[in-house]
């Protein structure tokens, strides 16, 4: 793995800190890179590799913009820091559902509600629908309110949000 | 620029002691939803180093003779979806599913909740009821404190610099309990008023009490009048004027400030209503049949 490191910022100064260097499974793959000590996974995932779907809103836990998928849970990737990660951990973020049909299927269902807005919170929005479906196939009205309750839509009012994840359950 | 900060991911114990003894500026990270929040806000100034304990396999749940052991780093999840903790602690698995969200309850841990010490922490009036002790480990010796003896005021706790909680260890007995909150909204709301009430058979007809407040006072608080009021009853409670007594000597237990989230003679008033549902909840026949909890 070619370290990405600062290839996004090309040209801009980092604070000079002392680097970790980490190992850790990203979408399916094996990967090492190197951290400053205080970097968020989700800033690492950004400038290091380049992964730009998970998005940080408010970076204090609140929104869900940054959920991602740490060892098969939705996690706040704005809340973890990058160089706490080990061998044993696995990421995944949206670019590594890309070719999932589950994850197809959502995408598409939300397009076709109309969930979509200006966008910001959908990828987090995603994820937990995602993860609700893989572990209740079948979910109530109030097991969708509760999976997406930690993420925030300024946009859409939710209710096409929830519809577009009743649409995905019932399209199998 | 001010001096970097640095980050250790020891694997043992007594290494992560060693590195906070020796750097006073460390502090204990473990699911940082609190810590990395403080952070962010820029109100850790003399922060040197994080110390992640996520390494120490401090995650179980297991019973050990007379008591249950509930490792520090357990998360939220974790104790909600524990079977040994549904089954005996009602009152703390609805705690753990009230804190925040799935993606934060996913990685909050109890240790963590413990010892950040909010007089508003989810966990902490269940771990009152239930009698937990304190397990720590320290640069000199291991010492066990029991958790109403813990909290000093808000955000204060006894824990000492190099000290790490282990675990918590809670009698195992099949207890029957209730927590509610009032917040905001249901999802990430911080209590403005919670309630965490418990009781175990300790005889024919009998049952012992526990009741403690969060949110109303600088640390979570116990209401041991109410409690030996409903004990010395019998259960079921013989009237309901007994309870709405009960209810009147658990808001003079409350001490509410009027702060951002709420009013103090609000709060006061909730601490009786809640503890009257709590009652009502108790007593519900369907509850007793299937005591697991879904608030
Ligand atoms: C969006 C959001 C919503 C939230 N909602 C709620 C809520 O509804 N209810 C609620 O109660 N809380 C809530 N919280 C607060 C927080 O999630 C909890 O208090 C959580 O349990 C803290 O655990 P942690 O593992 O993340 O702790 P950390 O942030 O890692 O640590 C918290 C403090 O405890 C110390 N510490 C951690 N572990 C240990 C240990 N084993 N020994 C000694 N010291 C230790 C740390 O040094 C730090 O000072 C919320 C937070 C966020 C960001
Ligand atoms: S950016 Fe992580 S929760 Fe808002
Ligand atoms: S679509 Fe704009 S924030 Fe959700």
């Amino acid at each position: 793995m070619p370290l990405l490191f600062g290839q996004i910022r090309k040209g801009v100064e980092m604070p000079k800190q002392e680097t970790i260097r980490i190992t850790f499974s990203l979408n399916g793959k094996l990967v090492e890179t190197q951290v400053q000590p205080v970097l968020t996974l989700l800033e690492m995932l950004r400038r290091n590799f380049s992964l730009t779907a998970t998005k940080e809103g408010c970076g204090k836990g609140e929104c869900g913009a940054c959920t991602l998928l740490f060892n098969g849970f939705p996690l706040n990737s704005c809340l973890k820091l990058a160089a706490t990660l080990r061998p044993t951990d696995s990421v995944v973020t949206l670019e590594g559902l890309e070719n999932d049909p589950l994850m197809g299927r959502l995408q598409k269902a939300y397009v076709d509600e109309g969930a979509v807005q200006c966008g910001f919170c959908i990828p987090g929005m995603v994820i937990s629908s995602y993860h609700l479906l893989k572990h209740h196939p079948n979910p109530s009205s109030a097991q969708i309110k509760e999976a997406l309750s930690g993420n925030l839509c300024r946009c859409t009012g939710y209710s096409k949000i929830e519809q577009a994840v009743v649409r995905a359950a019932r399209e199998k | 620029m001010e001096n970097p900060i640095s980050i250790h991911c020891p694997d043992s114990l007594d290494d992560a002691v060693a590195i906070l003894s020796a750097r006073p500026g460390a502090r204990i990270l473990a699911g940082g939803t609190d810590l990395l929040v403080k952070h962010r806000n820029g109100m850790l100034p003399n922060l040197t180093d994080f110390v992640d304990i996520s390494g120490l396999r401090l995650q179980e749940i297991e019973r050990e003779s007379d008591s249950i052991i509930i490792g520090s780093g357990c998360t939220m999840t974790a104790l909600a979806q524990s079977p040994l903790v549904a089954d005996r602690f009602p009152c703390l698995a609805q705690g753990a599913i009230q804190v925040g969200a799935f993606q934060i309850r996913n990685c909050a841990t109890i240790g963590g909740n413990i010892a950040n010490g909010s007089p508003a922490g989810d966990t902490i009036p269940a771990m009152f009821c239930l009698d937990a002790m304190v397990r720590i480990f320290g640069p000199e010796s291991r010492r066990t404190i029991p958790i109403a003896e813990f909290f000093t005021g808000p955000g204060k706790t006894v824990l000492r610099q190099g000290e790490i909680i282990e675990s918590f260890a809670l009698p195992d007995r099949r207890t029957f309990g209730v927590f509610f909150k009032l917040g905001e909204r249901r999802a990430h709301a911080i209590s403005k008023v919670s309630i965490s009430v418990s009781c175990f058979e300790s005889g024919q007809g009998r049952r012992e009490f526990r009741i403690a407040l969060g949110a109303v006072g600088p640390t979570v608080l116990r209401c041991r009048k109410a409690e030996e009021l409903m004990t010395a009853a019998g259960w079921p409670p013989p009237s309901a004027d007994l309870v709405d007594k009960a209810s009147r000597l658990v808001m003079d237990a409350s001490r509410p400030i009027d702060d951002i989230r709420s009013l103090k003679d609000y709060r006061k008033k909730m601490t009786g209503v809640l503890f009257i549902r709590a009652i009502d909840r108790l007593n519900a026949r369907s509850y007793q049949l299937n005591n697991s909890g879904e608030e």
